[in-house]
């Protein structure tokens, strides 16, 4: 990326993140969708113990629907409001591609820093082992952050997004969730980890990120 | 010279031909009306022109000019940020430094204020837009319809804009319904009701 | 072409039920891989052949690269749930769970949800230009899980499936008149696949 298009994409992270505060429905959106899944869960559970795989697994979907809850209008809250158009004239197309993307990135770290201490006490659960915890989450995050972000550019010219958002992330980030599922738990017991499983996660990060970059230049 | 070319452009609109073979040049320092019925695709035309729209066939090419800026009925502004704000953030996107205060003054609006672009009335937000195509400082200039909207003080102040900037040497291009804003410009292009050749 | 095919289609149904043993301990019902096998081996070819006029959609910008698109993933959507289908029989007869998520299973299964994800993308944009190409960007997307499909998941999940006919060990498990149906079988099921993306509209 070329220097002029690293300050562009700063400007819109920026942008992004003033308009995110003063307009608070997406995250607000995105934190309560992730509250109220882990309250039913917990709920319907009724403070059983819940075996560390399966805790694993629901941190990983509760993410996984908070994030589409509060990403899918990336750039359709923009098109709405007709200033889509003016950035795509302010603005080169990569710039707008990776603010957008390290916006979400940002607002998913957020989230998971709020519900992270719910989702804890609520199944009375503890980590292990912090680093390769923080490390799991970030590698999940950033994959989901650059699949949503093209993802939500795709469904700007379609009809019933709401629904449209989830199905489409979910197949693409799927080998994600595997291997972070995988390593959650060893976070959770304390178990050895698969150094394999991060490798996998890293190479697919990339992967996402360098395919969003290129397929995000096709798109009007 | 910086000029912006058209060669042998067409476009249609589903079974709607709009142009068909257009070959157009609009030279630097000059201002460009655009009229026409509704309809008639002044607004596409503009599109074409600013590389917004991609012709289906031939080809738009600008010679020495670069960059681009429009005040458009479509284009429209952050209404969660004030009027500095969205200033500052287009100009940031062009690598501008801008003097706020400045063309706050050269397009009559107070970008102090702590009002959201949304509360302002639409005369107010053109002015903004105006002051955002001032302070991006673009070789190209698209002005759909700018002078809507606005007050007599207001339509002074763009038409001696635009005259600066046609003195500046930019590319002007406006497309417009009222026969008023004509006077700041050096050549008319009338387009035919119902698009086709011309 | 439809009578090739036919004649083929009708040559492989008698050869199985009459010239292929029935198999030791699992009867005449495990022929069903006659069926599994070459739906299962036109649901990847129907993804790929999709993803690449996607990429050439991209590249030219015609529509009729399009329309080769989304029939490839139409025609693959029908064969991966016929390959679910069958699978899940002949699982049932050799595992005794028709579902167990053994890493086959949940490759096909991904394919199902980007085949059903693709078309439903389609149905939801309206407008023909900007159908085809979000519809060609998450085609070549989705092309990505591949990788991970093939070399990651087998790694995670232990799997009971039989290993494909030609497999990294170079050797062929199977009787050479099964082999010879098999692969019959498969190369019918191409040309079927083949001749529906030449079909006019």
């Amino acid at each position: 990326m070329k220097l002029s298009s690293f300050l562009q994409a700063a400007a819109i992270f920026r942008k992004d993140f003033l308009v995110g505060l003063r307009r608070r429905a997406a995250f607000a959106a995105m934190a309560m969708f992730a509250l109220t899944t882990i309250a039913s869960l917990s709920l319907a559970l009724g403070g059983a113990f819940v075996e560390p795989k399966l805790l694993a697994a629901l941190l990983w979907v509760v993410i996984f629907f908070a994030a589409s809850a509060g990403i899918s209008g990336t750039f359709e809250d923009e098109a709405a409001a007709g200033t889509l158009s003016t950035l795509k004239l302010y603005a080169a197309r990569q710039a707008i591609l990776f603010g957008k993307m390290f916006f979400t990135l940002a607002s998913l770290g957020a989230l998971t820093i709020f519900l992270l201490p719910v989702f804890l006490i609520l199944f009375d659960a503890e980590i292990a082992r912090l680093g390769i915890f923080s490390a799991t989450v970030l590698l999940g995050l950033v994959g989901i952050s650059a699949a949503g972000t093209l993802t939500a550019a795709l469904t700007v010219s379609a009809s019933a997004k709401g629904g449209l958002f989830p199905i489409l992330l979910f197949p693409v980030t799927l080998p994600i969730f595997l291997p972070a599922i995988s390593l959650t738990e060893a976070a959770f017991t304390g178990a050895e980890f698969s150094a394999e499983f991060l490798a996998a996660m890293i190479f697919y990060d990339a992967i996402l990120v360098t395919a969003a970059s290129i397929l995000f230049d096709f798109l009007d | 010279m910086n000029k912006i070319y058209l060669e042998s452009v067409s476009l249609s609109f589903g079974h709607r031909e709009l142009f068909k073979n257009l070959t157009l040049e609009f030279p630097a320092g000059k201002t460009f009306g655009v009229v026409g019925a509704n309809g008639s695709g002044k607004s596409t035309l503009l599109k074409l022109a600013a590389k917004i729209l991609k012709p289906d066939a031939g080809e738009v090419k600008f010679h020495g000019a670069k960059t681009v800026a429009a005040v458009t009925p479509e284009l429209k502004i952050y209404d969660t940020l004030t009027a500095a704000e969205n200033l500052n953030f287009f100009a940031q996107l062009r690598g501008k430094a801008v003097d706020v205060s400045e063309i706050g003054r050269r397009v009559g609006l107070d970008f102090e204020t702590e009002l959201r672009a949304g509360d302002f009335s639409t005369g107010m937000r053109q002015r903004l837009k105006f002051a955002i195509l001032l302070g991006v400082d673009a070789d190209i200039w698209i002005l759909d319809e700018p002078t809507s909207n606005l007050d007599g003080t207001g339509r002074e102040i763009f038409l001696r804009e635009i005259r600066g900037g046609a003195r500046g040497g930019k590319i002007i291009l406006l497309a417009t319904n009222d026969a008023a804003d004509l006077e700041v410009c050096d050549e008319v292009i009338e387009l035919p009701a119902g698009g086709g050749d011309f | 072409m439809w009578k090739l095919i036919i004649l083929l289609t009708a040559a492989i149904i008698l050869a199985a039920i009459f010239f292929v043993p029935p198999v030791r301990g699992l009867g005449e019902l495990a022929k069903i891989i006659f069926f599994h096998v070459p739906t299962a081996w036109v649901s990847v070819v129907g993804f790929f052949t999709s993803a690449f006029f996607a990429a050439k959609f991209l590249r030219a910008g015609e529509m009729k690269f399009d329309e080769l698109s989304a029939r490839a993933a139409r025609l693959g959507f029908i064969f991966v749930l016929l390959a679910t289908a069958s699978g899940a029989v002949f699982s049932k007869l050799t595992w005794g769970a028709y579902w167990n998520w053994d890493p086959r299973q949940t490759t096909i299964f991904v394919l199902i949800l980007i085949y059903g994800a693709y078309l439903t993308l389609r149905a939801a944009v309206s407008d023909e230009k900007a159908r085809a190409k979000v519809s060609a960007v998450y085609s070549l997307l989705s092309v990505l899980t591949v990788p991970f499909l093939v070399f990651i998941l087998p790694r995670m999940y232990f799997s009971l499936h039989p290993t494909p006919v030609i497999n990294s060990a170079g050797r062929l498990e199977m009787d050479a008149e099964i082999l010879a149906v098999l692969l019959a079988a498969v190369l019918d099921a191409t040309l079927i696949f083949w001749r529906l993306m030449k079909e006019k509209n």
